[in-house]
């Protein structure tokens, strides 16, 4: 394993993330960026680390041909594709197992994420498994006649319910990350927004294949992150509540775990519900032969069922509040689970079990956007001149904004500036740290127009009362 | 002096007509003789008149004994020399003295639609017993000019290959026959509106069936451009015509690969010339025409009058043929041995009998009989038939057997009724009175032997049994041969749109060849297609023992058919089978371009008309898949060009039996098949990314002396154009076709 | 707003030359097929379908990619200590040293009397699809703009946004950009000719035209 070289081929504080896992297991790596990140902290890093040779410059983080050119390269005998990008492209994995000078893919094995990356089929393998997914079609409809017959059940069912305002998804099958999706209030409706969808997916991948699925709109948004490897072991790492997003569903302030009944009350056994999504996930994963991180996402509505969505084969942002709450073998301090990751894709064994995994306290993530949270979470550009934030025992932050020198962010990417990890004992002490962080960090920038820097840090400070509440 | 002035005139066009015979103005010192004759017309005044015609006399001795010379050995070079002389005679000179008087239809000159092509009402006339018979014909022909720009050297724009239609259809409406005279080098190749290579396809589409008689004369034969008005019931011929598959030069640059712009050598294109048997003789040989019309020694000039008459009674007594032969072959017969007598002497001035050429339902049926034998009977020389091993012996008891179920099952009474319908007209001229009471209880039987079909369940089968694909790995059972590389290719239109390099066993295998960023499609081979477009194990191929062969014995094509056989271990560019999409049986017939590009030959010819026969019988579906066509295969001459007109016979009685008759082109269709059998289908689709056009762009420029851009043979372009109906893509092939096996076709298939 | 067309011309005369750098596209093994000094021609026929001098030929997974000139000139610069290394994306490799043809000079000229429409940000733009129609089929020149018409589309951070033009109104007379490319900050997007100018700007087209030789 010392031998390996990884290739990470990401940007941003992920790309940190990573250097620092292969420096502490004695790996080494090399980076890639582009052009409009060249002022990027990864790079100077890198550099710093491993000297000019291990730093490439290409054309765009989402060229395959590139990650492998310069994996050639540079030597590199696997890559880390971080999230986002290639990371859950079984295209790419399978072209870097099958291609004539291989490497290791840090991720599940290609026919995983293939099989995992659709919807539809994670939907339909589950339901086989007896995991409970959302009412609705778990398989692509083509024809308009079947699909408004199941339209007409869906609503009919939610009236029965009593649910006020019934309503149903349709979402392009091969679709995903909210693109193709478009919600359906009445049966008139359904037909004509069928239809666009379908003309949209058609154009969009080439797939005209539709799903149907009944509409939630009370739950909270969880995640169950597991760790598995080469060798069948699986092991979870508890739950995560993800509930805050902005518009776009995207997330802004995680905490681990995804309950906190000690605090709050729950219309339902919450404990109940957390261990039936963990035993669920685990099954699946058990199921499909899962081996590597992944998360397993579920929706909680209010009465307590859970429905699992989707499972990204991947290492997600939020990844350490779940390290950050789990200690292994007793052991003091968290986990790195990018760590784990990287061991297990090398094909090492995980060397603890899930009885030797124990949790504590409760970790909060925060994520640091240039945005406008008035404005529709518009993006903010410009030139950031300073970037302080405290330092303490209990907070962890990850950026690419380099310090000691000013950084215009590059237009080209998302507006992300930095992640905060934040721990306490209890939830409660969790939330006041992440607000002592936030009140002490210090942004200072302003855009071409001489206007001063935006940023969401306000609105995760009043998202931090939300934080584990239903 | 006025007269020695026409004489010297005279002497320069007969010595510039044999410099245009022999392309070569030093040949036997023409030029000097050419200059002393100018001379001569210079110093008119200045020498006496004895001496100038002592001059002229040994001239004109000099002249007709070279003219004598040329004409004992005339190559086929030369041949076409001749044709393309300006002083040869051209439909003007036709439409004077052959006929007694004419009114041009559709424009007149250069005020015309197309002043290439020619359209007139005209009287034709013949004595009988000092009677004088007049004929009302339509005469539809090719008018070369004498080089005034705006005739185009006859090559017929596609506007005026419609307006020829239009006016056959004029003829068959009011029941006169039509005089085809060919005089083009060929099609106008260019793909406006409606399009060189579509209209043709109508034309032949139409006049296969058309009711009324047709005789067309031949002068020269260019490919395409003649069989836009070319399918005729008889075809006479020039003796000094030519009829080909392509311009002797348009070969040489084909067979000696000549880059454009570079000059063709002398001795390439005389040896092109004669290798493609291109001459009335070659041609009456191969079949491809029925009669030579005799011409002068070196030619029909204009003012050859005798010529004209003999063409007069040639057209009249084909005419005569054409309807005799629908009335009853005794008075046929009786008719061919009268004039048969009277051949090797001069043509005779009175015909013995008058014809009426108005031809009753019955015999207008029989006409379209006639024609549609006589077109399927052609170039039957041209590809070999292996013996059948047993086992495919055993595929053609099936064949047999299968071809005995649906006869009884569809076709046993058609004939019968037939038979019966002719009984009663001979006996009595009013069989139409008696025919309802005879038929009526067949008809009866009929309904009673064969109820109505019921449409097959399969067909109505849910659309969710079929997808089960994105788990499944169904893309895995077949995968290209092209994808087995670590290598990655660039799209043509990564500069326009970003696409970024693919790596070749993605494209080749999941991705179908196609650009996920611009959907550009990347050529696939043709097995490709018969694994992923038809039900798993239901491809089931036929005739595999027709054999493309070298009919002309075309130098160097042996080679040739020999390596593409090894090559690829098919027999012939055509790959004709039954297969199933999703449980709807149909025949197809798919042209590949590993075999000879894709060419049509004589063996693909037949091939297809079986596959087509073979979908009617069966009252299936027919699918024409163009996976690649180069056209008609040049090195069989015209007996390639006659597949045109025999294709698009069989296609139309298909289409005529309540058929479907679907054509989809991939990656590249020209030309011939384009022109004909394909182009006449009411369904055609281009894949995307594919080309469809009449001729190459290279071929344009090099005739219309115009430029064409990138994309002007683009499916986008042809669907614009209105020549596709639509452009598939490839991932949804199968799909897509299932659809339109379900709604589209006429009531005849066997699962409507 | 006047400008000295003299000294324009006259500036462009004594030095009708623009130094074009090419830099590689992506990365791989770089073969050079040109030489200081060499004239090149970039694409040419009726259609720009036929592609200029071969340049050099980049090789990544196995796919050499042959790269053509993009315009006519003088190559200049060529770093032959590159020649059969792997090269990083955006290496500068060379220059051509184009003499501008008419056309350009007087393309370079009205920037100076046009109303700029500049980019208001370092971004991608688009032109709304029904003016890049209108565009293509009429080649601009007769198509009005007025301030507030919301006629581009600025793609910043995976997000669109609707520009609307600020400026004095006029029919577009040059598109500066190709939809979807990456534009500095300031940089021109949109050339802008106000009705009363136009007889003005085509006096200085017909200038240019008699008065340059190419």
């Amino acid at each position: 394993m010392s031998e390996d070289c990884v290739l990470i081929a990401n940007r941003g504080e992920i790309a940190i993330r990573i250097m620092n896992a292969c420096n502490e297991l004695g790996l080494g790596y090399v980076v890639v960026y582009t052009r409009e990140d060249e002022a990027s902290f990864h790079v100077e890093l890198a550099r710093e680390q491993r000297g000019a040779g291990a730093v490439y410059r290409i054309s765009s983080y989402k060229d395959p041909n590139e990650i492998f050119s310069v994996a050639d390269r540079a030597n590199a005998t696997a890559i880390h594709p971080g999230y986002g990008f290639f990371s859950e492209n079984f295209r790419f994995a399978r072209r870097a197992a099958l291609r004539s000078r291989p490497l290791t893919f840090i991720g599940p094995r290609w026919e995983v994420i293939r099989d995992l990356g659709s919807k539809i089929n994670t939907k339909r393998v589950a339901k086989s498994l007896g995991i409970p997914v959302i009412p609705g079609s778990d398989s692509p409809i083509y024809n308009e006649m079947d699909a408004e017959a199941l339209a007409e059940e869906l609503f009919f069912m939610q009236k029965e319910q009593g649910i006020k305002h019934p309503s149903i998804l349709v979402k392009a099958s091969a679709g995903g990350g909210g693109m193709g999706i478009e919600e359906v209030n009445h049966l008139d409706t359904f037909k004509r927004v069928y239809r666009r969808i379908q003309n949209y997916a058609k154009r969009q991948f080439g797939d005209e294949g539709d799903l149907i699925e009944q509409c939630l709109t009370d739950y909270q948004h969880l995640e169950v992150q597991l760790l598995c490897s080469r060798h069948g072991e699986v092991v979870h790492f508890g739950t995560r509540n993800c509930t805050i997003q902005s518009t776009g569903r995207q997330k802004r302030v995680e905490a681990a775990p995804g309950f906190d009944p000690q605090l709050y009350d729950y219309p339902f056994d919450a404990s109940k519900v957390l261990e039936r999504m963990v035993k669920y996930s685990v099954r699946l994963a058990k199921h499909v032969g899962y081996d590597n991180v992944g998360t397993w996402e579920w929706v909680v509505t209010r009465d307590g069922s859970p429905y699992l969505l989707e499972v990204n084969t991947r290492i997600q942002v939020e990844n350490e509040i779940s390290a950050a709450i789990s200690r292994i073998k007793g052991h003091q301090g968290p986990v790195n689970l990018i760590k784990e990751q990287i061991r297990s894709a090398l094909g090492e064994k995980l060397g603890f079990k899930q009885k030797d995994v124990s949790f504590e306290g409760t970790s909060i993530e925060l994520r640091i956007v240039a945005e406008d949270v008035k404005r529709g979470f518009s993006p903010w550009c410009g030139t950031i001149s300073r970037f302080d934030f405290p330092e303490e025992p209990w907070a962890r932050l990850y950026t690419h904004v380099p310090r000691g020198r000013p950084y215009s962010i590059p237009t080209e990417y998302d507006p992300n500036l930095a992640l905060a990890i934040i721990w306490g004992r209890n939830t409660e002490e969790a939330k006041e740290r992440a607000k002592a962080f936030i009140s002490a960090c210090n942004i200072q920038g302003e855009d071409s127009q001489g206007r001063a820097i935006v940023t969401n840090l306000d609105y995760l400070y009043e998202r931090l009362e939300d934080v584990l509440r239903f | 002096m006025a007269d020695s002035g026409k004489l010297l005139t005279q002497l320069a066009d007969r010595i510039s007509y044999l410099i245009d015979i022999k392309g070569d103005a030093k040949w036997a010192n023409l030029d000097e003789l050419l200059d002393r004759v100018h001379g001569l017309r210079q110093s008119l005044f200045d020498i006496t008149e004895a001496r100038l015609f002592e001059e002229l006399d040994r001239i004109e001795e000099r002249v007709s004994f070279l003219e004598d010379r040329v004409a004992e050995k005339l190559s086929p070079a030369e041949v076409v020399n001749i044709v393309r002389s300006i002083q040869r005679f051209t439909l003007q000179d036709v439409l004077e003295n052959v006929y007694d008087s004419y009114t041009e239809l559709g424009g007149e000159g250069e005020c015309n639609i197309d002043p290439a092509m020619v359209v007139a009402r005209a009287i034709i006339s013949r004595r009988v017993k000092n009677k004088l018979y007049r004929h009302q014909v339509m005469v539809i022909g090719h008018e070369k000019g004498r080089g005034e720009e705006f005739r185009n050297g006859g090559c017929a724009r596609p506007w005026g290959n419609d307006k020829a239609l239009r006016y056959m259809r004029v003829a068959e409406t009011e029941g006169i026959p039509i005089h085809f005279f060919i005089f083009t080098p060929g099609s106008f190749p260019i793909e406006d509106y409606p399009g060189a290579a579509q209209q043709i396809a109508r034309n032949l589409y139409v006049m296969s069936k058309l009711k009324v008689p047709m005789v067309s004369f031949i002068s020269e034969g260019g490919s395409g451009g003649a069989e836009a008005i070319g399918l005729s019931d008889i075809r006479l011929m020039g003796a000094m015509g030519y009829y080909s598959v392509i311009s002797p030069e348009g070969a040489a640059a084909i067979e000696g690969r000549i880059r454009e712009g570079e000059k063709l050598p002398k001795e390439l294109i005389r040896h092109c010339a004669a290798q493609l048997k291109m001459t009335a003789k070659d041609n009456l040989e191969l079949g491809t025409i029925d009669r030579i019309i005799e011409e002068p020694p070196l030619g029909a000039r204009r003012e050859d009058y005798g010529f004209f008459r003999r063409l007069r009674y040639e057209m009249i007594r084909a005419t005569d043929e054409v309807v005799l032969k629908t009335k009853s072959f005794r008075a046929f017969r009786a008719y061919a041995l009268k004039q048969r007598a009277e051949e090797g002497k001069d043509i005779p001035e009175d015909f013995d009998v008058a014809i009426a050429w108005d031809l009753s339902d019955l015999e207008i049926e029989r006409l379209l009989e006639l024609r549609s034998k006589k077109y399927r009977g052609l170039g039957k020389r041209g590809y070999i038939q292996l013996k059948k091993g047993l086992r495919l012996g055993l595929g053609r008891a099936r064949d047999m057997a299968t071809k005995g179920y649906y006869e009884l099952r569809y076709g046993l009474l058609r004939p019968h009724q037939r038979n019966v319908q002719k009984v009663i007209e001979e006996v009595s001229g009013e069989g139409t009175v008696f025919l309802k009471k005879v038929t009526e209880p067949v008809r009866a039987a009929y309904d009673f032997v064969f109820p109505k079909l019921e449409r097959p369940r399969k067909v109505s089968a849910p659309e969710s049994m079929e997808r089960r694909s994105i788990f499944a790995e169904d893309w895995e059972q077949y995968v290209s041969p092209l994808a087995n590389e670590d290598r990655t290719v660039t799209c043509p239109n990564a500069s326009k749109y970003g696409c970024l390099d693919l790596w070749v066993p993605d494209l080749y295998g999941e991705l179908c060849g196609v650009c996920p960023s611009c959907g550009h499609h990347f050529p696939l081979e043709y097995q490709w297609y018969l694994e992923n477009l038809f039900d798993q194990g239901s491809v089931r191929e036929f005739n595999t023992h027709i054999v493309s062969g070298n009919p002309l014995n075309f130098q160097g094509l042996d080679a040739r058919l020999k390596r593409d056989i090894k090559r690829t271990g098919r027999k012939s560019a055509i790959i004709t089978f039954d297969a199933e999409v999703k449980g709807i049986k149909l025949v197809v017939a798919m042209l590949y371009s590993d075999f000879r590009s894709g060419t049509v030959g004589s063996a693909e010819g037949e091939k297809f008309v079986r596959a087509c026969d073979r979908a009617r019988t069966t009252r299936r579906p027919f699918l024409a898949y163009i996976h690649t066509t180069g056209g008609i295969r040049i090195q069989e001459g015209t007996l390639g060009v006659v597949q045109m007109p025999k294709c698009t016979v069989a296609v139309r009685e298909y289409i005529d039996s309540g058929g479907l008759y679907m054509v989809v082109y991939d990656n590249n269709s020209y030309a011939g098949p384009v022109a004909s059998f394909l182009g006449c289908s009411p369904y055609q689709v281009g894949i995307r990314s594919s080309r469809i056009g009449f001729a190459g762009p290279r071929v344009i420029r090099e005739t219309t002396g115009q430029d064409v851009p990138p994309d002007y043979h683009s499916a986008r372009n042809a669907l614009k154009r209105g020549h596709i109906q639509g452009i598939w893509d490839r991932r949804e092939f199968r799909k897509n076709l299932y659809d339109a096996l379900v709604t589209m076709g006429g009531p005849n298939l066997y699962y409507k | 707003m006047d400008i000295n067309l003299n000294d324009l011309l006259r500036r462009y005369k004594s030095h009708p030359f623009e130094d074009y750098k090419l830099e590689t596209p992506h990365t791989g093994i770089i073969s050079f097929k040109v030489e200081d000094g060499q004239p090149v021609k970039g694409p040419s026929g009726k259609w720009l379908h036929k592609p200029g001098t071969l340049l050099y030929v980049l090789e990544r997974e196995k796919n050499p990619k042959r790269i053509y000139a993009p315009c006519s000139g003088e190559v200049v610069h060529v770093r032959t200590e590159l020649d059969g290394q792997f090269v990083e994306a955006g290496e500068e490799l060379l220059s051509i040293r184009h003499r501008l043809d008419k056309d350009e000079i007087i393309d370079r000229i009205l920037t100076q009397v046009l109303f700029i429409f500049g980019a208001p940000q370092r971004a991608r733009f688009f032109l709304i699809p029904e003016m890049a129609t209108k565009i293509e089929r009429k080649s601009s020149g007769s198509i009005c703009v007025a301030p507030g018409d919301e006629i581009l589309i600025m793609s910043l951070m995976k997000r669109d946004t609707m520009i609307a033009y600020a400026g004095e109104p006029g029919v577009i007379y040059k598109v500066y950009f190709k939809s979807g490319d990456l534009v500095e900050q300031g940089a021109p997007l949109l050339g802008i000719c106000s009705p009363e100018k136009l007889p003005y700007i085509n006096k200085v087209i017909q200038r240019i035209k008699t008065e340059w030789e190419d």
